[in-house]
């Protein structure tokens, strides 16, 4: 299967457990989704551990100019305190509309599972049509431990009470999905 | 704190109370009904079958390997910082985990769902420790306010109303509830918070201990587990040693099939897989202190045992309980102890005794509808009959008609006998038409007047059949009529049905005579020895070798000697071949009608009678078929109405509708309101016994529907 069909697949998949799916052309652009989200939503910061030193300057130039508080580390001191949780997804699984996030930091896994929302930012060509034709790469870096490494499927979700299907239970209340071109 | 049933008495007025629960009887019925549908979407376009096996396979060879993938597993959690216990029993794992909770100073521990943890009662054991325990799961937390045991493996909470939670949420906030469901689950979302950032300790299950890396893979839809993992700096896992997998690889095979069995959703929101001890900046050293508890308790033993290993190989999706009509009427707390469903009424035996299993073990219509969704392809019902035969073994008294049976089934001459004199015997019951009884007979109680019974015929087919028999020249095929007792001593018309059927067709049919009973009876009531006494009786009676084909008019008998005389005969030698060329030549009624004969609408009237049709539990899940019986009453020319959930059990199922006539005339209403929704004339069905229910039941509410066995409905359709 090709590329861009398994493209759809994953968007079709991630749309159906309500992930929010929208293409992004540059960094650029996915720095001001998740500006424009969190001003929108009324949240006071932003949460974006683990990315590297050039995208971080220009995702604190936008937050700066938004009057939003980023953090980048520490973040068991600010429980509570951000609205968004900005991260890279290392690999989409298309048949389930799957992210794969290596977050064997603590605070990448604090910044997605504290957040209320989670905006994730996955390059195109991490795209994989199904969990086994990642299972090499997730073999080897469970063979060098420690690690922690999270499939995440839409937003938390529980249908407890009476079946009903309700979001953001524990984790975060939405979902987004920004596709990078790379 | 969970109390199951421990007699029969006692379980049948609980089971009165589950079917006058209108709030439970609806959620449980909404969610029967809806589930199948999402099951299906969720696995489209996967190989269902091929998948099964796979991971039915790759379990079998873990089983007995599962000591020496402990070792493995310990050898690499530990290598990555994790200590890892082996615990023989459910006390030892509760103790382990209490001495880690003190060496470690926790106060308080966050849990997110674990069945294991259910297994071993650890809640109770640390609070008794002292400490404050507080389940994370939505569900779980709910069951654990108000001291109740889960009512289904994956939605434990499922018995409850949005109006019993928002009443338990009221106390517990000490500020008013509404009974609105978002805003119930913000409730818990805040509450949870605050227990997530005060407690020390997070204790988990897992779905799979991945051997080669000494990885956990714990699936989640709520993001608790992923909370429970990462927040306070202890970390203790609770995993029975039968979650041990040999790669990743069989570990992702399962993820595949677990949630769109348990939930209907293609995948949970979150699976985590933890490899070692992970950053932890709360934590002395900034690592996570963690533990892995296997149990045992039993699994080691149960993993040798030639029957019953294969309940091993459970994923724990629940969906034996989404699928089985008995659990749609009377919910989980009827139906199963701490393991809830077909799987429960088998692990409740060995990990929490006969006493809590004895009654519930009883209560299943062996409709293998669960079966036939498991997707570790374990033959549930057997094992459950098989569990009734070890409670039996154990010391339950025996109930009287298994002494009965016992003497009575294994001589054939005195069992035909005895069905002789009921015919006597029920003369002045019987009505002057019809073939029903006109009054129960005195020691039937009044829970067993929703159908009519049938009486007994004058003369049974074996004794007409020597009149009955036609010498074929030449013929094409030689068949082997199995009858049953229902074909020979109740229904015999039905014979009569097939005779005139394969009438100038070339089929040189045959009645052997020292045919008996096909045993499913006995092996019903646990009594195996008997089942297995009848079976080689039959087999003596009719010898494969002469036959081309053994036809049956009915699916339970042909279902029986298909699944059941191979394992019955198993170790007796010579007979290996006989029962496998039985096995091969054994076909149904249906199929033999469309697939040998191949019969043709020339042949039929082409009335266009409106029917529908009752797909019986043993034809459509035990033989596999479907398609056949529907094609043949295309072929004979009438007007086939489908009708809601034609698979469904229809509530017979032998001797089960006389122990549970409740349940029995509860799904006998739903299938016969479904089938008079299509405004059917006739109801057909290719099982005596399901003719035996419904048409009783027709009979009783009036209906003008008559029911018939399908070879009666089709001979009827004959032209001249
Ligand atoms: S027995 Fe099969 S269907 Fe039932 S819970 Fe286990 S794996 Fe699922
Ligand atoms: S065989 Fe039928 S009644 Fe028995 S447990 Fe399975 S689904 Fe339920």
């Amino acid at each position: 299967m090709n590329h861009s069909r398994n493209m759809e697949i994953l968007k079709e998949r991630a749309e159906a457990v309500q992930v929010v799916v929208t293409e992004v052309p540059d960094p650029a652009q996915a720095w001001r989704y998740a500006v424009e989200l969190t001003q929108k939503q009324g949240g006071a910061a932003i949460a974006a551990p683990g990315w590297d030193p050039d995208s971080l300057a220009a995702l604190e130039k936008e937050c700066a100019q938004a009057g939003l508080g980023l953090y980048r580390q520490n973040l068991r001191d600010q429980i509570g305190g951000f609205h968004t949780g900005l991260t890279r997804a290392d690999w989409g699984i298309a048949a389930t509309g799957t992210l794969v996030l290596e977050s064997t930091s603590e605070d990448l896994r604090l910044a997605t599972m504290l957040c209320e929302t989670h905006v994730a930012v996955l390059p195109r060509s991490r795209l994989k049509p199904d969990s086994l034709s990642l299972e090499a790469e997730l073999a080897k870096l469970m063979g060098e431990p420690p690690r922690y490494l999270a499939f995440i499927t839409g937003a938390s979700r529980t249908a407890d009470i009476e079946r009903v299907l309700t979001l953001g239970v524990h984790g975060p209340l939405e979902l987004h999905l920004l596709i990078l071109e790379d | 704190m969970i109390d199951t049933a421990q007699d029969l008495k006692e379980y049948k007025k609980r089971l009165k109370n589950a079917l006058h629960n209108d709030f439970l009887r609806q959620t449980l019925k909404n969610f029967y009904e809806a589930y199948p549908a999402g099951r299906a979407r969720a696995l489209e376009g996967l190989d269902v079958q091929g998948l099964r096996a796979q991971i039915a396979a790759c379990k079998d060879q873990a089983l007995p390997r599962i000591e020496e993938l402990f070792e493995t597993f310990k050898t690499h959690a530990e290598a990555a910082g994790v200590k890892v216990h082996l615990a023989r029993t459910a006390l030892d794992a509760n103790e382990i985990i209490a001495t880690i909770a003190k060496d470690n100073g926790v106060k308080k521990i966050v849990k997110s769902k674990s069945m294991t943890a259910e297994e071993t009662f650890l809640n109770h054991h640390l609070e008794q420790e002292g400490l404050e325990v507080v389940e994370t799961d939505l569900g779980e937390w709910i069951i654990q306010l108000r001291h109740e045991g889960p009512s289904h493996m994956v939605m434990p909470a499922i018995h409850l109303s949005r109006q019993e939670v928002a009443d338990l949420f009221t106390k517990v906030t000490e500020e008013p509830q509404e009974p609105d469901i978002e805003k119930l689950v913000k409730v818990a979302r805040r509450e949870m918070r605050k227990h997530f950032l005060s407690a020390d300790m997070g204790i988990s299950g897992a779905n799979f201990a991945i051997a080669p890396t000494g990885t956990l893979g714990i699936i989640s839809n709520e993001g608790n587990a992923r909370l429970t993992t990462t927040l306070p700096r202890v970390h203790v896992a609770l995993v029975g040693l039968d979650k041990l997998v040999p790669d990743l690889h069989t570990a992702l095979q399962i993820l595949k099939v677990l949630p769109p069995s348990a939930t209907g959703q293609v995948i949970t929101s979150y699976v985590t897989w933890i490899t070692g001890a992970t950053e932890c900046t709360t934590a002395p050293g900034g690592k996570k202190e963690m533990h892995v508890v296997f149990l045992d308790n039993g699994r080691l033993a149960l993993a040798r045992d030639p029957v019953f290993s294969q309940a091993l190989r459970c994923v724990r999706c629940g969906a034996c309980a989404n699928v089985c009509p008995i659990y749609s009427l009377v919910g989980g707390h009827n139906y199963g102890h701490v393991y809830i469903g077909a799987i429960g009424l088998i692990l409740t035996y060995f990990y929490h005794g006969r006493k809590n299993a004895q009654a519930i073990v009883q209560n299943c219509l062996s409709c293998q509808a669960c079966k036939s969704v498991c997707p570790a392809g374990i033959d549930l019902p057997h094992l459950i009959k098989e569990t009734y035969g070890e409670v039996l073994r154990q010391g339950y008294p025996k109930p009287f008609k298994n002494k009965l049976l016992a003497r009575v089934l294994k001589d054939r001459r005195l069992f035909h006998f005895l069905l002789r004199r009921a015919y006597l015997a029920q003369k002045p019951l019987a009505r002057p038409k019809g073939g029903l009884i006109r009054h129960l007979p005195f020691f039937f109680g009044k829970e067993h007047d929703f159908r009519s019974l049938p009486a007994i015929a004058k003369t049974p087919f074996r004794d007409m059949w020597s009149r009955l028999y036609e010498k074929v020249e030449n013929p094409r095929y030689r068949v082997a009529l199995f009858g049953g007792c229902l074909v020979d001593f109740v229904y015999p018309e039905q014979g009569h049905a097939l005779i005139k059927l394969l009438k100038g067709r070339g089929v040189q049919l045959e009645y052997p005579l020292g045919q008996t009973c096909c045993g499913l009876p006995a092996q019903a009531l646990g009594e195996k020895d008997v089942a297995r006494e009848v079976a080689l009786q039959n087999l003596k009676a009719i010898d494969p070798s002469d036959y081309d084909y053994i036809v049956t008019l009915c699916a339970s008998c042909a279902s029986h000697l298909k699944e059941a005389y191979p394992r019955l005969l198993e170790d007796e030698p010579g007979l290996a071949v006989k029962v496998k060329q039985l096995t091969d030549k054994l076909i149904d009624f249906s199929s033999f009608m469309t697939t040998v004969l191949k019969v043709s609408p020339k042949e039929f009237q082409g009335s266009r009678k409106k029917v529908a049709y009752h797909s019986p539990c043993h034809l459509c899940r035990g033989l596999g078929v479907t398609q056949e019986p529907r094609d043949l009453l295309a072929a004979a020319g009438l007007d086939y109405r489908t009708a809601r959930r034609e698979d469904v059990c229809c509530g017979m199922a032998g001797s089960y509708s006389f122990e549970f006539p409740e349940l029995s005339a509860e799904l006998l209403r739903q299938k016969l309101d479904a089938v008079e929704e299509t405004g059917a004339e006739l109801l057909v069905t290719d099982c005596p016994g399901c003719v035996l229910q419904l048409r009783g039941g027709m009979d009783k509410r009036g209906a003008k529907i008559k029911v018939k066995h399908i070879a009666e409905a089709v001979a009827e359709e004959k032209k001249g």
